[in-house]
């Protein structure tokens, strides 16, 4: 992962669901098939019908697919993805993997050492019957080359400035070469996977009444071009109306748009994929907390699909009894407890692996798993999540990672490093100095073993998983403060703190619990743990780790990922915590729902219907 | 009359504007940036660069004002930093919601609450005086999401006889146009505030009762029912009408747990999210409508009691 995109809201698996590998690239390339990852539903399809779907504060507010960079309303991808999916479509029913079926390339080949991607396009038509090709791509890429700054997808040095040239050879074949090689499963899955096609022959203007042309092959024509369409993209009155969206090359059209953050779906009926929607229509309502949505779903009637909140999950009885059934889906990301290795008071005890060690001894994963989250959870044994991630997740994390809970190895690592542990009190340090049994370099004698952790108030499964944190660490001496913030005022104070770079008002933190921070399909390193990443928060450093990271990013080796993934749950740049899974709720004789995309904005309702 | 309208128009706008002032500095003194709130933990700089640019945060603050000012002097409250919208679209859309809301839910809690408050009055110390009094303190005590949660409950859940939810029309038609969607959330703000209004209603009532002049219209055998909804009611009500005159901004801040839990976004919502994500221009949009209401309702009430009370009047020195 080279940084975090849009956060988009996903389905949920009626499973948790191992997932299968079906990695595209590779240096000798690979060309995909067919087969919808979303179940085999039973029961007679029955043709038609509404699927009326509660969103939870996600109302999206943009439509053109490439939102401006000051537009971070992730919820845009949800309303856009359904009409113009990606190139690489991320997410295959509920595994972690390329979509073949609803990707728009058949092959991608990779060459001149992972330098040079060569992608055929499928045969597949926009919704007015114009085949989409290769010069569709292009137009794509030159709007970002010229306006890269102004989308919020842009990843500093990726795509497209990364791209040193893109040829179109034939009308569904793009070949694009890159200024370096890349792993090929990083780039497919990290980097195509958020750029469209768009239609240049509906698009390609710089006004409402000009015609359609070819400025994109200027820059400043580019410019114009992309300025038109943020400018119309934002106008929510017209998104229903404007002729510009109702080109499609997705399985839907948008039939209704509300400001509140209602809207709805009619099939594309010139859709060229295989999955053409079998619903009638697909409405998405928008809720105002999960309580309203829950006593919607309760009175029964009006709602087909959900969410569930962890503290309610004893309502499922209830819902079941309703007619619904209850789905989970492994949420792709990585929750942990960011340590500010810097912090003047702090910093000089975390940045002791051992102190880290026994930190992620004293959490008790197991047990937050099973009464915080109900047993909707992640186990959180490293940096990826195996549930989510299955095919990813190497040997040593699906054994439970390197340091389950075990507070009599959290005891014996302090005291052999020279701490006087007092359980349920506070350890202090007694052997100060930088030798193997001393506490280590800055700890003087009599410093307490205490830091304040941080964390985003308003949810009470978090309250409840601090709490536990809290006090298992009391069993090695280990004093947490908790102190929770709303998120606003915790991400004004929470900054990005390095042994160089310490702003007093951004790097007062000790340790801070933000939530999990979500993958992309790839789900590798970049940015979170290597030197200067962008959101590496802590200012951990380690040429080692930074070695790993980017043979996952830029090698092509098999074993890199394993192998830095098991270094990274090793020396835990983070310590690593259980990672809650979204639970869903939704009619019973609703087929095909689960199990879920977790990865993309699109949940495949094209393969959802209901049974007599 | 008009003398004293034009003043206390004049003395309205100098409110505004110093309230106005008062916000937006406060505004900027909450810890953190409105781009890091907005973009995230993980903005870059370069990105944060653009959003400040964009909507002029890297101005000094007295410049920023004053844009702000023109801006307002316009008709253009600005554009929210998340949801992408004129505040002057987002206002617009809620402000119906709670028209109605508000205003239906403070003339049902008024409509119980005068004749209760002088019923309670005249039955003073009687058993039905203290089952009522006890009823107020019991709904004044009680938190209204929890009448809310209850109400769904039973009349949603149970008994499936009204919705959970409030219309989600966002025109004043289509929100009347859904009366059964009203109920639940109607009668949940005004059991809240009925409470409160009975009180003053009955302790104003008690006093009235005790004036010579009701002795004198008594005496002179004027039926009592002519003499509670005519002398005792127009009397009694001046305070209620001052506290209802004054009670807008109250009313909207606690409409927003009733917006929550009945899905009804309207302008306590909107205040809310706003203030936790740093968006200033919803802030200072929403404050800037509440100051007015408010200003407005403290002179209809001035108004209103010229109209109960003869004896009041206005602009003669």
């Amino acid at each position: 992962m080279r940084t975090i995109r849009r956060l988009v809201m996903a389905g949920a698996a009626v499973t948790l669901v191992a997932a299968v590998a079906a990695c595209s690239g590779g240096s000798s390339g690979s060309a995909i098939g067919s087969g919808n990852g979303n179940g085999s539903p039973t029961g007679t399809k029955e043709k038609g019908g509404t699927v009326t779907m509660a969103w939870i504060a996600a109302a999206p507010n943009f439509i053109f697919p490439l939102s401006p960079a000051t537009n971070s309303d992730g919820y845009n991808a949800n309303l856009t993805q359904p009409m113009w999916p990606n190139l690489v479509y991320n997410g295959d029913g509920g595994a972690s993997a390329v979509n073949p079926q609803e990707s728009l390339y058949s092959s991608m080949t990779w060459g001149n050492d992972d330098k040079t991607i060569s992608i055929t396009l499928k045969p597949w038509k926009w919704s007015d019957g114009t085949p989409i090709t290769s010069r569709d791509f292009a137009f794509s890429y030159n709007l970002l080359k010229a306006n890269y700054q102004n989308w919020i997808d842009y990843l500093p040095g990726l795509f497209p400035t990364d791209v040193t040239s893109v040829s179109t050879p034939t009308p569904h074949t793009v070949v694009i070469d890159l200024d370096r090689s890349y792993n090929p499963d990083f780039y497919t899955e990290d980097v195509l996977g958020f750029v469209p096609l768009l239609p240049q022959h509906a698009w390609d203007k710089t006004s409402a009444s000009g015609t359609v042309g070819n400025y994109d092959e200027t820059a400043a024509g580019a410019k114009a071009v992309y300025a038109f369409l943020q400018k119309e993209g934002g106008d929510m009155a017209t998104f229903t109306t404007n002729p510009l969206w109702k080109v499609v090359d997705g399985p839907w059209k948008l039939a209704s748009f509300s400001t509140s953050g209602d809207y709805s779906y009619v099939p594309n009926q010139n859709y060229s994929g295989p999955d053409k929607p079998t619903l009638a229509k697909w409405i998405n309502a928008e809720y105002t907390t999960d309580t309203a949505q829950l006593d919607a779903l309760r009175a029964g009637g009006s709602l087909d699909v959900g969410t569930l909140p962890l503290n309610d999950v004893q309502q499922v009885a209830v819902l079941k009894s309703e007619g619904y059934s209850v789905a989970s889906q492994p949420l792709p990301g990585v929750a942990a407890i960011t340590p500010n290795l810097y912090n003047a008071q702090a910093g000089p005890m975390l940045r002791q692996l051992y102190v880290r060690q026994a930190m992620e001894y004293l959490i008790n994963r197991k047990q937050i798993v099973s009464k915080v989250y109900a047993g909707y959870a992640d186990p959180g044994n490293g940096p990826v999540p195996v549930q989510a991630f299955g095919q990813w997740a190497s040997p040593l994390e699906k054994s439970g990672g390197p340091y389950p809970y075990d507070p009599a190895k959290a005891v014996s690592l302090l005291t052999a490093h020279g701490w006087k542990v007092v359980p349920g009190g506070t350890s202090t340090c007694q052997r100060p100095g930088t030798g193997a049994s001393d506490c280590g370099a800055g700890i003087a004698a009599g410093h307490p073993l205490s830091f304040q952790l941080l964390y985003s108030s308003g949810q009470a499964a978090m309250d409840e998983q601090e709490a536990a944190i809290q006090s298992s660490e009391e069993q090695g001496g280990i004093n947490i403060t908790l102190k929770s913030e709303p998120f606003n005022t915790l991400v004004g104070v929470f900054g990005v703190c390095t042994a160089s770079s310490h702003p007093a008002s951004t790097c007062g933190w000790q340790l801070v619990d933000e939530g999990y921070i979500p993958f992309n399909l790839y789900p590798a390193g970049s940015s979170l743990f290597n030197t200067g990443g962008l959101n590496n928060n802590g200012g951990y450093s380690n040429p080692e780790e930074d070695s790993l990271i980017n043979a996952t990013e830029y090698g092509s080796s098999a074993q890199a990922f394993d192998q830095y993934e098991d270094y990274t749950a090793e020396q835990l740049p983070w310590l690593w915590l259980p990672l809650q899974s979204n639970v869903w709720v939704y009619k019973s004789n609703l087929a095909g729902f689960a199990p879920l995309n977790p990865i993309s904005g699109g949940l495949n309702p094209e393969v959802w219907y209901y049974t007599k | 009359m008009t003398g004293y309208l034009l003043r206390r128009a004049g003395q309205s706008v100098a409110v505004v504007i110093g309230l106005m002032i008062v916000t937006f500095i406060m505004i900027h003194l909450v810890p953190g940036s409105a781009a890091r709130s907005v973009l995230g933990v993980r903005a870059t700089p370069g990105r944060i660069a653009i959003f400040d640019s964009t909507y002029g945060l890297n101005e000094p603050l007295y410049r920023q004002f004053l844009t702000y000012l023109d801006q307002v002097v316009h008709g253009n409250f600005g554009t929210s930093y998340l949801l992408q919208e004129p505040v002057s679209t987002l206002i617009a859309q809620r402000v119906p919601k709670d028209l109605v809301l508000v205003g239906i839910s403070t003339a049902l809690a008024l409509a119980i609450a005068l004749p209760m408050g002088i019923y309670q009055a005249v039955r003073r110390d009687r058993l039905d005086d203290h089952l009522l009094t006890g009823a107020s303190f019991t709904l004044y005590s009680m938190p209204d999401f929890f009448f809310a949660i209850v109400l769904i409950a039973i009349f949603s859940v149970q008994l499936h006889v009204f919705p959970p939810e409030a219309p989600s029309a966002t025109s004043l038609g289509g929100i009347l146009a859904d009366p059964r969607a009203l109920v639940l959330p109607v009668v949940t703000l005004a059991l809240v505030t009925l409470a409160s209004y009975s009180r003053y209603m009955r302790s104003s009532a008690i006093e009235v009762l005790a004036q010579d002049y009701i002795r004198v219209v008594r005496a002179k055998g004027v039926p009592e029912r002519l003499v509670l909804s005519r002398h005792v009611l127009r009397n009694a009500a001046l305070p209620v009408v001052t506290m209802v005159g004054l009670s807008f901004p109250n009313i909207i801040a606690g409409a927003v747990i009733a917006e929550e839990v009945f899905n009804y976004p309207g302008m306590g919502l909107l205040m809310y999210q706003a203030s936790t994500s740093h968006d200033f221009p919803i802030l200072l949009g929403c404050t800037l409508v509440i100051g007015v209401a408010t200003v407005v309702g403290s002179l209809a009430a001035d108004i209103s009691y010229a109209i109960l009370d003869p004896r009041v009047h206005y602009g003669r020195g």
